[in-house]
């Protein structure tokens, strides 16, 4: 009986555990209270009791992230009424679905989102259009890039503003062009001059092994976007989803197929090699001088051009376009993130407005481009001595800004607003793969990747419910 | 004191069933046990129900509705998202993917850790140390060991490839060719799931008697049969537990596909739980993603069954 009660202790006492941990997991969850306090307390800022409390969700990590911090810092010391704290979230993706869980509370008052999350942050409903601030406070958008703005404006609107921003440029090693017999200082601007430079490029020893291919371009469905752009082509329907909402993919007409067929093309031919998905592992061919040229984004000019050190020269050039495009059509998309303000508190509205337009200052946006090597969101910036400085160092960067400012901007190099894009970049780069595996030609795999990505894109249109 | 007791009592598997009978008699103090029981199990059970079950049964109702881009539940659709998976090609090739991968993982794991684990089970100078380093990929975390393959496997400066061209052979496209991607890809589970299952085979193998060996040593015992005939049967508990979580974890694989090849190249890695973690987080597309989890909990559960039923019959508990 005695052991029996003992027992009754011994399991009064896991069940005394649980309760314990149940309270446990109500002061993990009640962790929110000191902060929801702390902002009860900042929400009285507006009458003047202490700073706006503003949380930056941001996607920049690695070497990006102290400029982050660099640049917040700043502003706080430099704006009393308002701080600003910044949090890393993970990689773009991370961070948006981080964003999609979050609630008022927890969630940011700004926001850093991909370009390709255009779309579903406007479906959210959880963000105020820039376009608001801006009207208001009449804020001056004359000197910003028009291809920049114009990616983000959704029917004349601009939704957020323009932070950090990059194009795809062609990369080439001279001193292989030099050995080639080829002008160093002339990068083939068609397809069938990148054909014939890669033949001329790529070089086999005694053993009949390539040691150097012409050229190698990773699967990355951004490439085949860009080059749509080049051919002055859509990727969506209803003008890339710009005029209305996009409701099926269309980029499975003569210039995907012709821009899928060169890239196999040379893959028969033995002068590119196939590096697979892996934009790092095509990065560091080229700096092992595996390969003599690829297509990457301006964002790894600073990087690819140290690791490169002084093996040889890097050259800069413009993407490829189709021969039957004439030079002053199309051009590239502009890629990267823009900040949004969420409308979770209204009365912090103001202050993120505030670190918004700050951040798009010409002086930061000096000290953002020549820190990581991303664009600069309006030409003014480049006039600052810190950029200039970094022009100096980096003279190829001019080629990259002479190529945004050659781009006319239409809808095809507005870029395709499609609520899926992340779904359907992987669609188009196993297309991609398929027709370079020899699997299937090319016009059945990308009909079918179209196809695809026509129904994902109904399926959240209808998700939207719109 | 040895030779007179038997070497596997038959008094033990006895006893459980002795007790049940006992227990029948007495309902009432029954009941009073299985309430002290239940209060031991409330902590386990409470953080199971928490984070496994309440889950698993929200994931259940999800699959069976549509949501809008949030994953907020807006109607009732019943089965239509599984019927939408089983006409639908790519999640076949999902399903074959995921089989494969375990077909090339579990088998080959199973080998390796046996084999070192018989290797390491002797007293030799320093065998601590070759323990330990059996043992140590379980020290390595999955995105550490991916990048680091990663390196190996590169397709242009990759050690393997160079490798290769000094011996004549040809460079071998590790992740970049369909038929390669899913091997590389195991490569790295078998290589990682080598070190735990080895310590879990060399801690059956010291369960096992050694005055065993000893009289089947002055029998005049071949070493095969010392293996077919004393090893593996006392070794099969083990052996029957690492072959269920081996194949278990390597349904789950995630890590090295997501850091390695994101499913391609054309969905030749794109195994279930890739496809899930697509689905749910990139694509919208909760339900389906609900209805994949449930179907390969289904998996799991009805291959974890066949192996108790089948295997368990060749396991020999003492």
């Amino acid at each position: 009986m005695f052991t029996l009660k003992r027992k009754w202790m011994m399991s009064g006492l896991g069940i005394f555990a649980t309760a314990a941990l149940l309270a446990g997991c109500g002061s993990a969850a009640g962790g929110t209270t000191p902060t929801q306090q702390a902002q009860g307390q900042t929400t009285p800022a507006s009458n003047n009791q202490g700073p706006v409390e503003i949380a930056f969700w941001h996607a920049m990590g690695g070497g990006l992230e102290p400029v982050i911090q660099e640049l917040v810092s700043h502003f706080n010391s430099t704006h009393p009424n308002v701080h600003v704290t910044a949090t890393f979230q993970g990689n773009y993706d991370d961070e948006l679905n981080k964003f999609r869980q979050s609630g008022k509370e927890d969630g940011p008052d700004v926001i850093q989102v991909y370009d390709i999350g255009t779309r579903y942050m406007i479906d959210s409903g959880r963000i105020v259009p820039m376009q608001q601030f801006i009207d208001q406070s009449q804020f001056d958008l004359s000197k910003f890039e028009p291809n920049v703005l114009g990616y983000y404006s959704v029917d004349n609107k601009l939704y957020s503003m323009p932070f950090n921003t990059s194009n795809p440029v062609l990369y080439y090693n001279k001193d292989a062009f030099q050995k080639a017999g080829l002008d160093p200082n002339k990068p083939p601007r068609t397809y069938s001059e990148f054909a014939q430079d890669a033949q001329k490029l790529t070089v086999k020893n005694a053993a009949g092994t390539t040691t150097q291919y012409g050229a190698g371009i990773a699967i990355y469905g951004w490439f085949f976007e860009q080059e749509l752009a080049e051919a002055d082509a859509l990727f969506a329907d209803n003008n890339n989803g710009r005029t209305s909402r996009a409701t099926a993919a269309v980029f499975n007409q003569s210039a995907g197929v012709n821009f899928v067929n060169w890239w196999k093309s040379m893959i028969d031919q033995g002068s590119m090699a196939n590096l697979g998905r892996n934009t790092a592992d095509t990065q560091k061919a080229f700096e092992d001088g595996k390969i003599a040229m690829t297509l990457d984004s301006t964002g790894g000019l600073t990087p690819i051009v140290d690791a490169v050190g002084n093996k040889f020269k890097v050259g800069v050039g413009y993407l490829p376009k189709p021969d039957n495009v004439p030079q002053d059509k199309g051009g590239v998309i502009i890629g990267g993130a823009s900040l949004w303000i969420t409308n979770s508190h209204p009365d912090k509205e103001e202050a993120a407005w505030e670190f918004v337009s700050w951040l798009s200052q010409p002086e930061q946006q000096a000290l953002w481009h020549a820190k990581t090597g991303y664009f600069a969101t309006r030409t003014d910036a480049y006039d600052q001595p810190i950029a200039q400085q970094f022009h100096q160092k980096y003279p190829q960067l001019e080629v990259a800004i002479n190529q945004l400012h050659d781009t006319k901007l239409d809808y095809a190099t507005q870029g395709a607003l499609v609520g899926t894009m992340t779904q359907a970049r992987q669609e188009v780069e196993s297309a991609i793969e398929s027709v370079l595996g020899g699997q299937q030609p090319t016009q059945q795999a990308l009909d079918q990747a179209a196809q695809q990505i026509s129904s994902q894109i109904k399926q959240y249109n209808l998700q939207t419910g719109k | 004191m040895y030779e007179s007791e038997p070497p596997f009592s038959l008094e033990v598997a006895q006893q459980p069933a002795a007790s049940i009978r006992k227990r029948r008699k007495l309902p009432l103090k029954r009941a009073g046990e299985m309430g002290i029981a239940l209060g031991y199990m409330a902590p386990g059970l409470l953080l199971l129900g928490l984070f496994l079950f309440y889950p698993a049964i929200r994931a259940l109702w999800l699959s069976l509705s549509t949501t809008d881009l949030d994953g907020k539940i807006t109607g009732f659709v019943g089965v239509a998202q599984y019927r939408l998976l089983f006409t639908s090609p790519a999640f076949w090739t999902s399903l074959r993917a995921t089989l494969l991968f375990a077909v090339i993982v579990v088998p080959s794991t199973l080998l390796v850790a046996m084999g070192l684990a018989l290797l390491a089970d002797r007293e030799l100078p320093a065998i601590g140390l070759f323990r330990t380093l059996f043992a140590s990929p379980m020290a390595a975390s999955v995105s550490a060991a991916a990048l680091i393959f990663q390196l190996f496997y590169n397709p242009a400066s990759g050690v393997l490839n160079d490798l290769l061209q000094h011996m004549g052979l040809g460079p071998v496209p590790w992740l970049t060719a369909p038929g390669w991607a899913l091997f590389s890809v195991a490569l790295i589970s078998i290589w990682m799931n080598v070190g735990f299952t080895f310590l879990l085979l060399l801690g059956g193998l010291a369960q096992i008697p050694r005055e065993l060996y000893e009289v089947a040593d002055l029998d005049g015992i071949s070493p095969w049969q010392r293996l077919t005939r004393i090893t593996l049967p006392l070794w099969s508990p083990t052996l029957f537990f690492a072959l269920i979580v081996t194949m278990i974890s390597s349904f789950q694989v995630f890590g090295q596909i997501n850091i390695l090849t994101r499913g391609g190249p054309i969905g030749a890695t794109n195994v279930l739980v890739y496809d899930i973690y697509r689905n749910a987080f990139f694509n919208f597309q909760y339900t389906s993603a609900s209805a994949e989890a449930m179907i390969l909990f289904a998996i799991v559960i009805v291959l974890t069954l066949l192996q108790f039923r089948i295997g368990e019959r060749r396991v020999f508990y003492r």
